[in-house]
């Protein structure tokens, strides 16, 4: 095969160049594009390294791979995939395909920041040539496997910019990913063979006149099948020749194409090192590439090409590799291809297999196969009846041939169209459509009439199912599977792949193997039931504190908690969850390129939110909260809350004031009952805040970028933590002159800091009630009290007991406006009250159920506290009451007493108290209240 | 043919037909005249790679797929239903299809509320049944009966705006493919049952918006394959199809004047804005109530044309087709003339200002016609 003369292809050469005169004008670039494919199958056919060009997810391809392996028994295998992927294929046999292997780096080095996570996948089906390679070089004794392409960190290097996504996923016609096709994530993949045409007219060309909608289609139908079942040389001629046309036929973007040249370059040159290295002989190999690179151009080209390729150094990006489940529908989708093709792919293999009497490569104990039932055993030469004629000598040229014939095609098997006719009847029946066998025989009928007007002599799975279409489905109705769908279900359906336990990462596996007294198969896809009766099984609490973990890490849905909540200081008594953690195998898998344990990386990813440069002092809480739910670990939180110390001191503006305040009081109110002491940290958050927020608050006031919500809040922490912050050194005055030296003009801000002055006790609430009753007496005013209304409601938070005021509020609202302002007011009063006063309705129900009357009958005699006459002030009372409960002590230990009195310099003198009845002296000293009321009773 | 308003498309593409039907050695199924492939070939034209000595003009535009699923349809035992919105060309198609298969599309029921059985079955010459008793002779056999007789197609307009009851008297003409007379008697000997000769199919045509006015019953839904005929959205074959249909009606007309490319662009760009913010609106009141299919921007432009030739200077104007675009999408007071003045300020305004061209002139008659309307 090595010396191919030059004679070989000179027939066909004679042949296209007489066509290149026939059809254009004269001789020049067509001739010169048809020589050259010429050349460049030439080129390859006499490489003294076999080269095997392939197209991915093609049967004819891994049937003719099958075929050639088991023929030429090559000791060395170069295989067009990334280089850092090897260690992994031989944990593909604990997998179910379709999965993929993926290198991932979280943590990048020498690229832009924003392009991380890096991920690349790279699909393996089981009706792919790739597969086959790999299964009979890892099972085959002394036969070695060599990837040669890239690395998956020259796939980014060799990136010039964040919107190169790499190839495949660069198609804009690819559909949107969603359920099973999200399976990749936004990895970039990368595929052994691709081999699509590389611009858009030609792709145009060949579908209008092969009569086919898309390119699969047009694959299957005029290269798959002639192709099918074609001997070594005629398989490898027609793939460079088809590498080739395409690559000759692209004036693509330059970036695209020095891409590929270098991937060129750099296999070559990772090949004859190994040559060099090993020793091999060239004749003893095979390289496995897409017929799209086995046409190549390059220098570099060959076993004897220039050794002028450079191969820049590894970036520092630290990369981690593993498997993660793939599924046709998730290839489809990444790589622009039909839908269903992949399926349809892997249903033309297994009849392939069947039909070919080939015997494909499996690897041993490959999960979701059939066993293998012969004894392992050295390879011996195929049988003839198995394997395509052996061409001895010089590949002859049998592409001439093959160009002049008409596709041999597959004679109409019958049994199989008439088998598919009845399923898909069934299959529609099952999803609510009107289909009977008459329907059967429809679609058998008219899948024949399309086929033929295609011209086709059998019909193709896109016939089949445009006849399916047609003739069954009636009616869309939204949400029940089309037609088109229900037949790609039915030609092998979305396969989706597995990891095998063996092949996890060591977190993934330490999660199955904690949540092991659950007693679920959760490597099984779909969602599972787990119910954890803690309170009786006691051991049960670890795998709760994992699914807690679980479910803050991973996607929604992968641990969904049913029934149980995890809050601070809680303890679990009975909890259900559903989880699904076999149909999110990807994202189990991708934490555990993050860290060997579930509890490192959540600390990792904790730490990380905290030192993020954008962090906000209540994510960084939010951090310290999960620190101590998920992981109960003191020394986390404590590192955390100091930072989010720093952080808040360095904080200008006040949009997390809400949050901070619900996440410290959180945090506080678990200290205060779980610690015996309070964590410094949070004493000294306080401290800050305190000065902080009193600080922010006059700014807050008028400024406009600030909520009345985020002043509330300021208040809130303010008010809230006051007795804290003081007894840690805080100054009130600080806080009175914050408030002094607010001045808001906007209403709802203006009511907030009245309720800020009545808490303080600057505003009495009679100044308080005037102020309100001046804004309702004021028509000019009156169109804003709905916006001073919801001050009053936000005051809420920071001032609890003004409850009574806002219903009073209120309440004089709908006495006192005339139905004419009150009743177009009406709708933006509630406006306001749903929108601002959600959190305070309860309390704002509650003090109105306290307030107003109980039954429709006490209304007509009811009069409202405020207005009720006000009693004389209440304070002498208290202080008489006071004096009342203090005396006696005071009385009985004059020590106190007298030891201020000393202190402060008084001569002190101890009157005895009077003993008499109080009330009858009252009365002896004030006669006149028992005059009027005798008076009284007398007229009555 | 000159002398008619309208030829039928057999009439019309007589010649064509002809010449197919000489060079087609493809097998026929029935008594179709032409081959499958050639049907196929006269709906979407043909191109070089056919090999045909002559050009073939594409007569409908859309996904092949639609035309073969419908002529494979035919060729088995069911009948042909075709949805799709108004505008979409689903009779035409229709018309295209029985036209090439056998050579009459004028076999044409029309669905209507009025429509009666009689209407698809036959009717009685009252006259000569006075005077000769009911025979065949005085029968009066409904188009869809004469497609049976003659192993026609026959075409039915609007399903789904006839009567459920009307609607079900296809199914035994789809299904046992005779209709009965019992008028004429019930022994053997007498001619009481008309059979459908070979070649026999029905072409029924249903607009999508029309759906559950009275919806097919599912016996009758059995007897026909559904093929949906989408609108047209994109842009390139839109303008072929309007460029197409105007120039026949301007051959029809007799009309000598010129569309110029940039008019029609003007033309297919307003109604795919108008469609987005149609597709956007969030309630009817802020869409049009035209559906802005294709054969609406045909009709405006027909207008366009007619007015420029009779009333103006015998030449298509940005103005003219402005006001006429308004005068055919403004159907309701105010709220599609709103919509349209939202369209020309909120569009048409800032584009007249970049792009120059003929859309100042667009904008203005298109103003001038609100300002008429309103």
């Amino acid at each position: 095969m090595t010396a191919t003369p030059e004679a070989t292809f000179t027939a066909l050469r004679t042949q296209l160049q007489d066509a290149a005169s026939t059809f254009a004008d004269g001789p020049a670039a067509l001739e010169g594009i048809l020589r050259g494919i010429v050349d460049d199958v030439e080129r390859a056919v006499s490489e003294p390294l076999e080269i095997f060009p392939v197209c991915h997810h093609s049967p004819a391809s891994a049937i003719a791979m099958a075929r050639r392996l088991r023929e030429k028994q090559p000791k060395t295998i170069y295989l067009e995939l990334c280089e850092d992927m090897a260690p992994l294929l031989t944990e593909l046999r604990n997998c179910r395909l379709p999965v993929a292997v993926q290198s991932f780096a979280s943590e990048i080095e020498g690229f832009p920041a924003d392009w991380a996570p890096l991920s690349v996948v790279a699909p393996v089906t089981e009706a792919s040539a790739e597969y086959q390679a790999i299964a009979y070089a890892l099972d085959t004794p002394g036969v070695e496997l060599v990837l040669v392409d890239r690395s998956s960190d020259h796939v980014f290097q060799w990136e010039t910019g964040p919107d190169g996504e790499g190839e495949g996923d660069g198609d804009p016609d690819a559909p949107e990913a969603a359920e099973q096709t999200a399976l990749h994530g936004d990895a970039v993949g990368v595929e052994i063979g691709d081999l699509r045409p590389r611009f858009a007219e030609l792709e145009e060309h060949l579908l209008r006149h092969g009569r086919v909608r898309h390119w699969s289609e047009w694959w299957h139908q005029y290269v798959e099948l002639p192709l099918g079942d074609s001997d070594h040389d005629t398989y490898r001629q027609v793939m460079l020749l088809i590498g080739s046309l395409f690559r000759r036929l692209a004036p693509g973007d330059p970036r695209k194409v020095r891409v590929d040249e270098d991937r060129e370059r750099y296999m070559w040159t990772r090949m004859r090192e190994h040559l060099a290295a090993t020793g091999t002989d060239p004749a003893d190999c095979l390289y496995v590439c897409g017929a799209f690179h086995a046409a190549s151009r390059v220098a570099e080209f060959g076993v004897h090409g220039s050794d002028t390729f450079t191969i820049s150094p590894p970036s520092g990006t630290e990369w981690r590799h593993g498997l993660i489940p793939s599924s046709h529908g998730a290839i489809e989708a990444q790589f622009g291809l039909a839908a269903g093709s992949v399926s349809i792919a892997a249903t033309e293999w297994a009849k392939n297999v069947r039909r070919t009497g080939v015997r494909p490569f499996r690897l041993e104990g490959q999960a979701g196969t059939r066993k293998s039932t012969r004894p392992r055993k050295a390879l011996a030469p195929a049988s003839a009846s198995a394997s395509a004629p052996v061409s001895a000598g010089p590949a002859a040229d049998r592409l001439t041939g093959f160009l002049q014939r008409p596709p041999a095609l597959d004679a109409l098997d019958e049994a199989e169209l008439l088998g598919w006719s009845v399923e898909i009847v069934r299959a529609a029946r099952r999803n609510g459509y009107l289909a009977s066998t008459a329907d059967a025989i429809a679609v058998f009928e008219t899948s024949i009439l399309l086929a033929g007007m295609r011209d086709r002599a059998k019909p193709t799975p896109y016939d089949f199912q445009d006849a399916a279409v047609t003739c069954i489905e009636k009616d869309a109705v939204p949400g029940r599977r089309d037609v088109g769908r229900l037949v790609e279900i039915m030609m092998g359906g979305d396969r989706v792949g597995q990891v095998g336990y063996d092949a996890l990462p060591p977190l993934a596996r330490d999660v199955h193997d904690r949540l092991a007294p659950l007693d679920l198969k959760l490597q099984q896809r779909g969602v599972q039931r787990a119910l954890l009766d803690i309170a009786s099984r006691p051991e049960l609490a670890r795998c709760s504190d994992l699914l807690w973990m679980l479910r803050r890490l991973l996607p929604q849905g992968a641990a969904r908690p049913i029934m149980g909540e995890r809050r601070l200081g809680e303890h679990p008594i009975q909890e259900s969850w559903d989880l699904a953690l076999g149909t999110h195998q990807r994202a189990l898998i991708e934490l555990g390129y993050e860290g060997v344990s579930i509890e490192q990386v959540l600390e990792q990813r904790l730490r990380r939110a905290a030192y993020a440069p954008q962090a906000t002092a209540a994510q960084v809480l939010e951090a310290v909260e999960d620190a101590t739910l998920y992981l109960r670990s003191r020394r986390l939180a404590d590192e955390l809350g100091t930072r989010a110390l720093e952080v808040l001191a360095s904080e200008r503006s006040v949009d997390g004031a809400p949050e901070v305040l619900r996440r410290v009081r959180r945090l506080l109110a678990h200290y205060r009952t779980a610690e015996p002491v309070l964590p410094p940290w949070i004493e000294s958050f306080v401290k800050t805040g305190y000065a902080h927020y009193c600080t922010l608050l006059p700014t807050a006031f008028t400024d406009d970028d600030a909520t009345v919500r985020q002043v509330a809040a300021m208040l809130g922490f303010l008010f809230g933590m006051e007795g804290l912050a003081l007894s840690l050194g805080c100054d009130r005055t600080q806080l009175e002159l914050a408030l002094a030296q607010s001045h808001p003009t906007e209403p709802s801000r203006t009511a907030l800091l009245w309720a800020a002055q009545t808490h303080l006790g600057t505003l009495p609430r009679t100044a308080l009630r005037e102020r309100c009753a001046e804004l309702l007496g004021n028509p000019l005013v009156v169109p804003a009290y709905p916006r001073y209304l919801s001050g009053f409601v936000h005051a809420l938070e920071p001032v609890p007991g003004l409850a009574d005021f806002v219903v009073e509020a209120v309440s004089n609202a709908f006495a006192r406006l005339p139905d004419s302002v009150l009743l177009p007011w009406l709708p933006s009063l509630i406006g306001t009250l749903r929108a601002g006063g959600a959190e305070h309705a309860p309390l704002l129900i509650r003090e109105a159920g306290r307030l107003f009357p109980a039954r429709l009958t006490e209304l007509d005699t009811w009069v409202p506290p405020w207005r009720l006459p006000q009693g004389p002030p209440r304070m002498p009372v208290e202080s008489a009451a006071s004096t009342a409960a203090g005396l006696p002590l005071l009385a009985a230990h004059p020590a106190t007493c007298d030891a201020l009195a000393a202190l402060l310099g008084c001569d002190g003198t101890w009157e005895s108290p009077d003993v008499g009845p109080s009330g009858a002296a009252l009365l002896a000293r004030y006669p006149q209240t028992a005059r009027a009321l005798e008076a009284l009773r007398a007229v009555s | 043919m000159t002398d008619l308003l309208r030829a039928p498309a057999e009439l019309k593409y007589a010649e064509e037909l002809d010449w197919l039907e000489s060079i087609d050695d493809n097998p026929k199924p029935f008594s179709w005249r032409l081959s499958p492939k050639m049907v196929r070939l006269f709906v979407l034209g043909s191109e070089r790679a056919d090999g045909l000595d002559r050009e073939i003009a594409p007569k409908w535009f859309g996904d092949r797929s639609f035309v073969e699923r419908s002529i494979v349809t035919l060729a088995s035992d069911r009948g042909l239903l075709l949805i799709g919105d108004p505008g979409t060309g689903k009779s035409w198609l229709a018309e295209l299809l029985s036209a090439a298969i056998s050579r009459n599309s004028t076999l044409v029921v029309q669905g209507t509320a009025g429509t009666t059985e009689d209407h698809i079955k036959y009717s009685w010459n009252v006259s000569m049944v006075i005077a000769k008793g009911q025979s065949r002779e005085s029968m009066i056999p409904s188009p869809i009966m004469t497609a049976m007789e003659t192993g026609a197609i026959g075409r039915f307009e609007e399903l789904t705006r006839s009567t459920s009851d009307v609607q079900d008297a296809l199914i035994s003409i789809l299904s046992e493919k005779y209709i009965s007379v019992p008028e004429l008697g019930s022994d053997q000997d007498s001619d009481n049952i008309v059979f459908a000769k070979p070649g026999f199919s029905v072409i029924a045509t249903a607009n999508s918006r029309d759906r559950g006015v009275n919806d097919l019953s599912s016996a009758l839904k059995r007897r026909f394959n559904f093929v949906r005929i989408p609108v047209v959205t994109n842009k390139k074959s839109e303008a072929e199809i309007v460029r197409f249909r105007t120039e026949e009606l301007l051959r029809r007309h007799r009309i000598e004047l010129d569309v110029p490319p940039t008019l029609l662009d003007v033309l297919l760009r307003s109604f795919a804005d108008l469609r987005a913010s149609s597709a956007a609106a969030g309630s009817d009141d802020e869409k049009l109530e035209s559906a802005l299919s294709t054969a609406e921007q045909i009709g405006v432009l027909e207008d366009a044309i007619l007015h420029s030739n009779f009333f103006g200077e015998r030449a298509l104007t940005a103005h003219t087709l402005a006001s006429s675009l308004v005068g055919s999408l403004a159907r309701r007071a105010p709220e599609d003339l709103a919509i349209l003045n939202k369209y020309l300020h909120g569009v048409v305004e800032p584009r007249s200002k970049e792009e120059g061209g003929s859309w100042p002139e667009f904008l203005e008659g298109g103003r001038d016609a609100i300002a008429t309307l309103s």
